[in-house]
């Protein structure tokens, strides 16, 4: 069991899991008042907001690493302002795998989330405002629960689009054993090595496993979430 | 109208095969898979090939592992230039290659680089102490398993016993260019990439030059692909290894091997 896949293949596998939980746990908060900005709120660059949500989503993700990478690097004007006054640093360590992939996931979580928003009958809020309950009542107790089904579609994709980000991550922060190796790079350099291919399934076909696993969780999720909600 | 739109077609073809004149009819299009690190001299090569013969070149550029992958899968390539010798013995193992056309085209140096313009030259030997240059900071480099510069990369500083310490340091990026832009902008210090690289960046000083004998030696073959021989592909690989194509190598930092 142990030679099933290498040392440094476990080290990637554990990596990719934190690097998606962090872009998730930060994607979440972030995307849910974006989204709620967007679906309700009209203000001056609402539209600007919009694209450069979606930008992630249409540029090529060698783009938007190399964008980052220039924005958060320990050179850029970002990165470099976290890394001398914080003592923060993206560049080359896990912290950066975990920033590309929660930017290449947000415009997958803003999207679900919103949908859901809209969906909303302002008509339910507004009732629950008259009978005397204030804003942020009304959204914990109305908006939140019947958004929660976007919500955890909008998480599961984050957590996915995590587990599998490529592009943006190589071009941001190199692929680095133990910092930056995530599953996706560990996979990419075993079929540039001659005779890599079977290592290269092995992994692939964990990683299949673990997307599969998630998405039960998610289903099953929703389906409790969904009988709570509408048992009411 | 019908009638109309089949005799205007007509009659641009027939223009059309007018204007080009009878010598051209015959011109081909030959598809060259390329090594990445050749991306600027195979601009040159493909306008001087296509003014010398009429023949018109593709030019396909990737990674040498990934663009010898495709061509095991079948990919339509007719020539393939590979940035390193393994990758061509995987194919002339598979009976890929045509007989008789592999040539070692070009050779390569492995160069120190550093983004600091103002940085002196180091002397690459044993003594150098590259661990201690880097500090907390990173070695850009390629893909150092399976990307024949990092795999020559980390056979030189083995070969100068720096690799064990330098080694938790290095920065991998999946092709050479990507290491030579992380120097580049300055996100690291130090990299290591081929000398034609260094020539093609402004922001990059070269400060140090690897010993040919401290890794294999870098060559470039290149050969006709077997199953795709013809009048346009074999005339490639001759303008490949003329004059033109030899000043044009040399032009970007290449060396060419003689025949």
């Amino acid at each position: 069991m142990q030679d099933w896949l290498s040392p440094a293949e476990w080290e990637a596998v554990r990596l990719s899991l934190r690097v998606a939980l962090w872009a998730t746990l930060f994607s979440l908060p972030l995307g849910l008042g974006v989204a709620y900005a967007l679906a309700r709120w009209r203000f001056p660059g609402r539209e600007v907001l919009n694209v450069v949500v979606h930008l992630p989503l249409i540029m090529p993700p060698v783009v938007t690493g190399y964008l980052l990478l220039l924005a958060f690097g320990t050179q850029g004007p970002i990165g470099g302002f976290m890394d001398s006054t914080l003592g923060f640093t993206f560049a080359f360590r896990w912290t950066g795998a975990a920033l590309a992939a929660g930017v290449m996931a947000f415009p997958f979580m803003v999207r679900a989330v919103r949908l859901s928003i809209e969906a909303v009958d302002p008509k339910l809020e507004q009732a629950a405002a008259t009978l005397g309950a204030s804003r942020a009542w009304v959204f914990l107790t109305v908006t939140l629960p019947l958004i929660l089904p976007g919500i955890i579609a909008g998480t599961v994709l984050t957590f996915a689009k995590g587990m599998g980000e490529f592009g943006a991550t190589i071009t941001f922060v190199s692929n680095i054993p133990g910092q930056t190796q995530t599953i996706p790079l560990a996979i990419d350099l075993l079929l540039e090595t001659p005779g890599g291919e079977a290592r290269a399934a092995r992994l692939a076909g964990l990683s299949i496993l673990m997307a599969a696993a998630a998405l039960a969780f998610s289903e099953w999720m929703a389906r409790r979430v969904a009988a709570r909600v509408g048992g009411r | 109208m019908r009638f109309h739109g089949v005799r205007s077609s007509i009659l641009s073809l027939s223009l059309g095969l007018a204007v080009l004149g009878p010598s051209d009819v015959h011109a081909e299009t030959v598809t060259v898979f390329a090594a990445a690190s050749l991306t600027n001299a195979m601009a040159e090569i493909e306008t001087g090939f296509a003014a010398a013969t009429g023949h018109d070149v593709t030019v396909s550029l990737a990674g040498s592992s990934a663009l010898a992958r495709q061509i095991q899968q079948g990919a339509p390539a007719d020539v393939f230039i590979s940035a390193n010798p393994g990758w061509m013995d995987a194919l002339e193992a598979d009976g890929l290659i045509a007989q008789g056309t592999r040539r070692d085209l070009l050779g390569n140096a492995l160069v120190l680089i550093a983004h600091d313009a103002q940085h002196p030259v180091v002397g690459i030997g044993p003594d150098m102490d590259l661990a201690a240059m880097l500090g907390d900071d990173r070695l850009a480099m390629a893909l150092v398993e399976a990307v024949p510069a990092g795999i020559y990369g980390k056979a030189a500083l083995e070969s100068l016993g720096q690799w064990e310490a330098v080694a938790p340091r290095v920065a991998q990026s999946n092709n050479v260019r990507g290491a030579l832009a992380l120097v580049a902008l300055g996100e690291a210090p130090y990299g290591i990439v081929y000398a034609t690289d260094a020539a093609a960046e402004d922001a990059v000083s070269v400060i140090g030059t690897f010993p040919g004998g401290t890794h294999p030696p870098i060559l470039y073959p290149v050969a006709g692909i077997a199953g795709r021989e013809g009048v346009a592909p074999s005339a490639l690989l001759d303008y490949l290894q003329g004059a033109e194509a030899r000043a044009a190598f040399e032009r970007q930092g290449f060396a060419v091997m003689a025949d």
